[in-house]
């Protein structure tokens, strides 16, 4: 059955817009962690650790995102387990966030002055106390405009989502344009949601990199 | 027995030999100079003192602790040896109190209000009392050179280490930090230094070391070396640095 878009349409990409921000929230907090965990071994004294972690980033950051949905998704079912789309998006962008933000802190930690640690560990400061007091705290500052950018590129990218029926803004775009008809006033709404979402941090991070610039 | 022993060593960039075969003993209480042309090794053996640079050969004893041995907690050992380098290294994030207490607090747990206090009894013999609270991007490269010299006696060492650290000041600073480090040696702390001021080096030192080709060339009493050097090396490295 054809109906017009309304108001409440609109309204009900609204709220489906909650569960864009909730899956990039949650594959933030667990991009964050395993990005965290990524940049931290990749600096270590340990050679196996650094490996390790560079082989993790480099296969993830060579396999498109799209393909960990469907392994997750499709894959696991095979086995006879069930995923949920919340479960597989969950995980596939924790994997694929956690990639990029671990390739975004270690360079911002190995900014920090190969001297800074040498002050520190000439102090009798030990390996996790130099990361702890000296070269995160320093190493933050310069994080803050790379993450906020990847955030505006994680913010879309939950659009992928939508293939394995997760339904968030882009899915239920789709669902509108099916009972619609109307795609290009459909679609043209949904993008001018995810620019609304997406332009203030977009500024924000260019205005705290500006002033980073302007600090060093 | 010596507060430091270099016995016979051998560091190596690779294929090339930046320390061949170096042996030096240091008294406690000494004031030891290491002067010598840029690449002849001077650096690298201070660093090798407090186990910055590993060593391919011989052995480095620091007040019977052997800081070559790979079972070393280099972390105990450097709360007693103090460096202080050329380009300061101060941690620009950190109040110059905060750059002073880092450590006492986090390595030898002094409590803040006690930490305070040494911060600012350290910054007084430096003479910046008053700069307590500033950071170190507010303060002229003298002045932060001398709040290094600080962190670094916050930690009360048996043995400080300088690196150059007159050679990345202009030379109108150099004059402030020498006098701080002149009042440090007057304290009687044991102290290796390596510079280009000879001067200094003749006025403070109880013995000049000069280096060339990663080996110890000649050494002696400040005055004698400096006053009437043995080889000729010596002596074309002084007229070039006198003039």
């Amino acid at each position: 059955m054809i109906r017009e878009f309304t108001f409440i349409d609109f309204l009900y990409l609204l709220a489906a817009t909650r569960w864009t921000l909730a899956l990039t929230a949650v594959a933030f907090a667990g991009g964050g962690l395993v990005g965290l965990t990524v940049a931290l071994l990749r600096v270590s004294a340990l050679a196996p650790m650094r490996w390790l972690a560079g082989l993790y980033v480099l296969v993830v950051q060579g396999t498109p995102l799209l393909v960990w949905l469907f392994v997750f998704f499709f894959g696991l079912s095979i086995f006879g387990i069930a995923v949920s789309p919340w479960i597989a998006a969950a995980a596939s962008f924790s994997i694929y966030a956690g990639a990029f933000l671990g390739e975004i802190w270690r360079g911002c930690l190995q900014a920090i002055p190969r001297t800074q640690w040498e002050a520190g560990g000439s102090l009798g400061l030990s390996f996790v106390q130099q990361l702890r007091y000296i070269i995160v705290p320093q190493a933050l500052r310069l994080a803050i405009p790379p993450t906020v950018g990847f955030l505006v590129q994680l913010i879309k990218n939950t659009s992928l989502a939508a293939v394995i029926g997760f339904i968030e803004l882009t899915r239920e775009g789709q669902l509108t344009t099916a009972s619609t008809f109307r795609p290009f006033t459909v679609y043209l709404t949904v993008a001018a949601i995810y620019f609304a979402l997406c332009f203030p941090l977009t500024q924000w991070s260019r205005r705290l990199e500006r002033r980073l610039h302007v600090a060093r | 027995m010596s507060l430091v022993e270099l016995n016979d060593v051998v560091k190596r960039y690779g294929q090339h030999t930046v320390l061949n075969g170096v042996s030096l003993s240091v008294d406690k209480g000494e004031i030891i100079a290491i002067i010598g042309r840029s690449g002849s090794g001077k650096s690298t053996l201070l660093r090798c003192v407090n186990g910055l640079e590993p060593i391919q050969g011989g052995s480095v004893t620091v007040d019977g602790t052997v800081v070559n041995d790979p079972g070393t907690d280099l972390r105990k050992l450097r709360q007693h040896v103090g460096i202080v380098f050329q380009s300061f290294n101060l941690f620009p994030h950190l109040s110059v109190e905060k750059n002073i207490t880092l450590a006492p607090k986090v390595v030898k747990h002094v409590p803040s209000g006690e930490a305070r206090r040494l911060a600012e009894n350290v910054l007084r013999k430096v003479g910046l009392a008053e700069k307590i609270d500033a950071y170190p991007d507010q303060l002229s490269g003298g002045q932060q050179q001398r709040v290094a010299i600080a962190r670094s006696l916050a930690m009360q060492p048996d043995l400080m280490l300088f690196d150059e650290i007159t050679s990345a000041l202009d030379p109108e600073l150099v004059g402030e930090v020498l006098k701080v480090l002149e009042e440090v040696a007057r304290e009687g702390m044991t102290m290796m230094l390596v510079t280009h001021e000879i001067g200094f080096a003749r006025k403070v030192a109880s013995r000049v070391v000069f280096m060339h080709e990663g080996r110890i060339w000649e050494q002696g009493p400040a005055a004698a070396t400096l006053g009437s050097p043995r080889t000729p090396e010596l002596e074309t490295f002084l007229s070039a640095v006198l003039h």
